[in-house]
């Protein structure tokens, strides 16, 4: 392959990540290679020139200034565009197919860098879409299950329960974070 | 004269349509059934130059339309309306009309209790140029010929150097959308802006939109009455297409 | 100072009531130093109302000014600052200002004025007609004793539609000191509408056809005015949604940015579904719902739309319609509001039915909206419900009210959350009537000068938030630590400054406020995470003074203090910065004389500075360290007793805080020991008459008599 046809090969490449993380897609190589085809970038029974871009596309997506990389749950390596859809996001896509893992990351992920504890209401709204019941149960399976054994939850007086990471942050500090933000709402 | 030059635009009009030459006027204006639209239509009036007989403009290509259920009352629009275009903040020479509706709706304080507006139930009815098609009420009552067509966008536009201030405009529009600028002495409206209007662009709500042009002016009873002044020259020309209806069907 | 080719409308009017006359001056000439706004005021106060004068004296004067950015599309720039001596002030009324947005600035600028200053007293009740620089005073009889909605309408029908009123209801007319001035709805003035009402000025109505010009290049305004929008975030300037959005790295529950794609404006016809980009220009009005935010996700259902200040794009106000208050209570299905004036009526409950965010507190918020803006009666920041509830429960009304009155008020509705209360109670302070109604609508100062009530007893309980001087807290350490406590300090009312609340509440994480806050204030450790403060430094002196500066030069200018300033921004391709410098670009622009920042904060300063000075004044000594800037003793305390400085309390530390005081002190120029401001700054901000005057008086560190 030519520089020009690799360097027409990743903008080509970029252009599908950017399409599907508009569509709040994550795409792997083989997606990205399927989308190219589709719109005609080979010419037909060029399976060398195939061959070729799927050998290179993961380098060129890796070093694309504007695309991410994401190390998926599921160990694929996916591709997104954080412009049109943040790597915070993107994240919380990945993991929405296992809700314990997806809430205990995005728990940790608070707890570590605002620093914060989340309202447990927060895993009802878009994008997690997780039901009370299953919110109740997972908060209840985590603190039986050895990998989430730092996730815990404190309930403030108007009985909001507020979720937190003990790896990052401590149950009283958690408490009065909880505190502080349903009192937000009530004294302006 | 005047109707010899007349004839003489309609014949050039109709040998431009590619109509029969030789057809009498009468002939030609019966032949179609819109003439006049047709005429505006095929752009034809510029054909007549500096001199227009008729003041017949070609539709305009755009129009901003309000939508009152997403306006948010922040007059963002008049203030671009004017301090973008003017370089002065100025809501009352704006040339898109929100301060006026803002308390108490197109009704006024003197409306009654259900009016619209902040007082009322909320809604702000704003007021947009409708870039009316023909007869183009300020267009036809201006003396001096200065409201013209933008070739760009065909918004209806004020030509400041032929403006004389007289405000017969402002007294033509039945939506009361001309506005006179007391400093200049001179009439303005909606132009557009070159076809990026910028009340649109500053609308923090969506509320503006610029959408290919329609004729609106029939929806909704105007709230003025149009006090059309037309001059005699022009009502002349008026008369050149305008002619009673007879009796008898077309001759050909 | 020469008058300047744009900005500035150019004429202040001043309206004797006493004698009906009328005069204007130019405001450059004789106020371009101080700007305008509380500027003007505090100057007007200085050089022309003496110490001593009380706030329902004739000679006591109501100044309405606003600024050089207002009437302009420089977004939130719609507010007028009423200064006068403030009849709340307790125990002695000093020198305050009442802030209100709407439409009032913008109308006021395009009427030729920048200013209006009411002296005297007017024999019977009048209002103030001002059009295009054409004033009169009329016969106002047939509107006293009626709500602030009737006045307006009936001057408007008067004036046109396009007026814009600002009017007392019947609280001010009775001299309450927790009345309002509102203007447009559901803008109010806190605390001045009493002295409106002792001058026997209804209303006044400004209308004008005139211009407020921009001196500078038009395409560069446009371009600024951009800009600045592209810099703006939600209410109080939050600059991360608080949901998780594919257009944002952050995001955080306890911002004001509500507006989720997917919400809509469900009282709309038809209802208006939010779409589009987070961050798209045209959907600015769409991020924040306060209605939403305070009352929950109920309110959705019931927003119209949302409201605000002239050219701010922000709409903070939200408009509701309940078809309940017509049905239930006989009032307006639709109401306005935003924040503490949102919560009117949900505050003097302690508990409601459904809880905060129920059906029940949402009437009761529709009742105070519509009953307290149209009585005009102020809250005082919250304190006079967080006062009623104390004083009820504490049994002080029932001793102090007199068998009577205590059981003529239906205390079964109050105890069982029942929203109809407020039709009884709200009327009984608004009007002023009986020994509840005249006490409470004085504010904290009320129970403390009849009631028995020591002030040590409301400083040493935290629950009433009460800080000092008849006025609670607003924005002290709950939110910033030290920079809160400073701030909080420094007003003869409550601090109305929201400078430091917006930066530290904005939604970013600490590591990118510390980020910002190195870059503007000098260190990161400017900056502490929430509830986890660290001992003070000259940072975080800095940074107080920059809040305290910026919230006066906003006050002066026109702009609203609760977005701006606009130093973060939602823009991660800058890092999440804004702009330090955004007022002053468009001060210069706006009037053609150039001045950076530095310039344009030392005129803030000179503002903040002839505020020090006029309370030194008027209390008549130097030590405000001892006799003004005063903590509350519940902020050196925590429930559960945690000490300073470790995780998760807001109890300060006595040693800390005297030092912070030092360090603020001496950031200022201002003597340590006292906290009074030298000579040599007097001097050095171009105050050397003021310095001179509170020399002659010993009133300056150094000159001691």
């Amino acid at each position: 392959m030519t520089p020009e046809d690799t360097a027409r090969l990743c903008e080509a490449a970029a252009q599908a990540v950017r399409e599907a993380s508009a569509e709040l897609r994550l795409v792997d190589c083989a997606e990205v290679l399927e989308a190219l085809a589709a719109e005609g970038h080979f010419a037909e029974e060029d399976t060398i020139g195939l061959e070729e871009a799927r050998a290179l596309l993961p380098g060129l997506l890796a070093a694309h200034p504007a695309l991410a990389v994401l190390e998926s749950r599921t160990g694929r390596t996916l591709h997104h565009a954080p412009e049109q859809l943040s790597r915070t996001y993107a994240r919380i896509l990945d993991r929405k197919g296992s809700p314990l893992l997806l809430m205990a990351e995005e728990i940790r992920a608070n707890s570590r860098d605002y620093p914060r504890p989340v309202p447990a209401e927060l895993f009802e709204g878009p994008p997690f879409e997780l039901p009370p019941e299953d919110i109740a149960h997972a908060v209840a399976a985590m603190a039986e299950s050895p990998d989430y054994q730092d996730i815990s939850s404190v309930t403030t007086d108007t009985g909001a329960v507020y979720l937190f990471s003990s790896q990052h942050m401590e149950r009283g500090y958690a408490m009065f974070l909880a505190e502080q933000t349903e009192s937000l709402t009530l004294a302006p | 004269m005047a109707a010899e030059k007349t004839r003489t635009c309609i014949a050039q009009a109709a040998s431009a349509a590619g109509m029969d030459t030789r057809l009498s006027r009468r002939g030609f204006l019966l032949f179609s059934a819109c003439a006049v639209s047709s005429l505006a239509a095929l752009g034809l009036c510029e054909a007549f130059g500096a001199d227009p007989p008729l003041v017949v403009l070609d539709n305009a290509k755009g129009l901003i339309l309000a939508d009152p259920s997403r306006c948010v009352g922040c007059q963002r629009c008049e203030l671009a309306c004017t301090e973008f275009n003017d370089g002065r903040a100025q809501p009352s020479l704006s040339r898109i009309k929100i301060a006026r509706a803002l308390n108490y709706g197109p009704q006024g304080p003197s409306g009654g209790q259900d009016s619209r507006g902040i007082w009322g139930d909320g809604l702000v009815v704003q007021g947009v140029c409708r870039q009316c098609p023909h007869p183009v009420p300020c267009a036809t009552a201006c003396p001096e010929g200065a409201i013209v067509l933008d070739p760009k966008t065909g918004a209806r536009v004020v030509d400041a150097k032929k403006c004389v201030g007289c405000r017969l405009c402002q007294r033509a529009c039945p939506w009361g959308m001309m506005t006179f600028d007391e400093e200049r002495q001179k009439a303005s409206k909606c132009f557009l802006c070159n076809g990026k209007p910028k009340c649109v662009e500053a609308c923090p709500s969506g509320a503006l939109r610029f959408v290919p042009w329609r004729d609106i002016t029939r929806e909704g009873p105007p709230p003025m009455a149009s006090i059309r002044v037309t001059t005699a020259a022009a009502a002349k020309d008026c008369a050149g297409c305008h002619i009673p209806a007879t009796k008898k069907g077309a001759r050909r | 100072m020469t008058a300047t080719p744009g900005g500035f409308a150019g004429r202040v009017l001043r309206v004797d009531l006493s004698t009906g006359k009328f005069s204007t001056q130019d405001t450059v000439e004789r106020y371009g130093d101080v700007l305008g706004g509380t500027g003007l005021g505090y100057q007007v106060l200085w050089e022309e109302v003496p110490q001593g004068t009380g706030p329902f004296d004739a000679a006591n004067k109501l100044v309405f000014a606003t600024g050089v950015l207002a009437g302009t599309s420089v977004p939130c720039s719609g507010r007028t600052a009423i200064t006068a001596i403030y009849p709340s002030c307790w125990p002695k009324a000093l020198v305050g200002s009442g802030h209100m947005g709407g439409q009032f600035a913008a109308k006021l600028k395009y009427a030729g004025y920048d200013a209006i200053i009411v002296e005297g007293r007017a024999e019977r009740p009048v209002w103030l007609f001002v059009r295009d620089g054409h004033v009169e005073l009329r016969d106002a009889s047939h509107l006293w004793g009626s709500g602030i909605r009737r006045a307006t309408l009936e001057i408007s029908q008067e004036m046109g539609a396009d007026c814009c009123v600002a009017a007392i209801g019947q609280a001010g007319e009775k001299l309450a000191p927790l009345a309002t001035v509102v203007n447009s709805l559901s803008h109010s003035a806190g605390g001045v509408g009493g002295v409106m009402g002792s001058k026997n000025l209804k209303a006044i109505g400004v209308q004008g056809s005139g211009c407020v010009r921009i001196a500078g290049d038009k395409g560069q305004w446009e371009r600024l005015v951009k800009f600045h929008l592209s810099i703006l975030g939600a209410n109080n300037q939050h600059v991360v949604p608080a949901f998780p959005s594919p257009e944002s790295e952050y995001y955080s529950p306890g911002s004001r940015w509500v507006g989720e794609p997917g919400k809509r404006w469900g009282a709309a016809r038809p209802p208006v579904e939010i779409t589009g980009s987070i961050h798209s220009m045209s959907r600015i009005a769409y991020r924040t719902n306060s209605a939403a935010y305070f009352l929950g996700e109920q309110a959705w259902k019931h927003t119209v739309r949302g409201n605000g200040c002239t050219s701010c794009p922000i709409r903070c106000h939200t408009t509701l319609k309940v078809p309940a208050m017509a049905t239930k209570y006989g009032l307006n299905e639709i109401a306005q509001g935003t924040c503490i004036a949102l919560n009117f009526g949900r505050f003097f409950f302690p508990g409601l039915p459904g809880g905060p965010k129920g059906q029940a507190a949402l009437e009761a918020c529709m009742i105070g909206m519509n009953m307290a803006d149209d009585m005009g009666i102020w809250s005082n920041y919250g304190q006079l419900q967080r006062d009623f509830i104390k004083l009820a429960n504490d049994g002080v009304l029932q001793a102090k009210l007199g068998s009577a009155e205590y059981s003529s008020i239906p205390w079964d509705q109050w105890r069982a959350g029942d929203p109809a209360f407020l039709l009884d109670l709200i009327p009984r302070i608004g009007e002023r009537r009986g020994e509840l109604g005249n006490v409470l609508s004085q504010g904290s100062g009320g129970p403390f000068d009849h009631w028995g009530v020591p002030e040590s007893a409301w400083e040493a309980d935290r629950a009433t938030t009460y800080w000092k001087m008849g006025h609670p807290k607003h924005h002290a350490n709950e939110d910033d630590g030290q920079c809160g406590v400073i701030i909080n300090t420094q007003y003869n009312r409550d601090a109305q400054c929201h400078s430091h609340t917006n930066f530290v509440r904005n939604g970013l994480p600490v590591h990118e406020q510390k980020r910002l806050s190195g870059e503007l204030w000098g260190s990161p450790d400017s900056v502490d995470a929430p509830g986890h403060y660290t001992r003070m430094n000259p940072y975080k002196a800095r940074r107080a003074q920059w809040a305290l500066i910026r919230k006066e030069l906003h006050d002066c200018l026109g702009l609203c203090n609760w977005m701006g300033p606009w130093v973060a921004s939602p823009l991660k391709e800058r890092g999440y910065r804004g702009d330090n410098s955004l007022e002053s670009r468009f001060y210069s622009l706006a009037t053609g004389r150039s001045l950076d920042r530095e310039g344009l904060d030392l005129a803030g300063t000179r503002v903040f500075t002839l505020h020090r000075a006029l309370t030194i004044r008027d209390m008549a000594t130097a030590d405000m360290r001892g006799a003004h800037d005063h903590v509350p003793q519940w902020v050196y305390e925590d429930p559960k007793g945690a000490q300073p400085f470790t995780q998760g309390t807001i109890r300060m530390d006595r040693a800390d805080m005297a030092l912070a005081m030092d360090m603020f002190y001496e950031s200022m120029g201002w003597d340590k020991a006292t906290g009074a401001p030298t000579r040599e700054t007097y001097g050095r901000l171009g105050l050397d008459a003021v310095g001179q005057a509170l020399a002659e008086k010993g009133l300056v560190p150094g000159a001691e008599k």
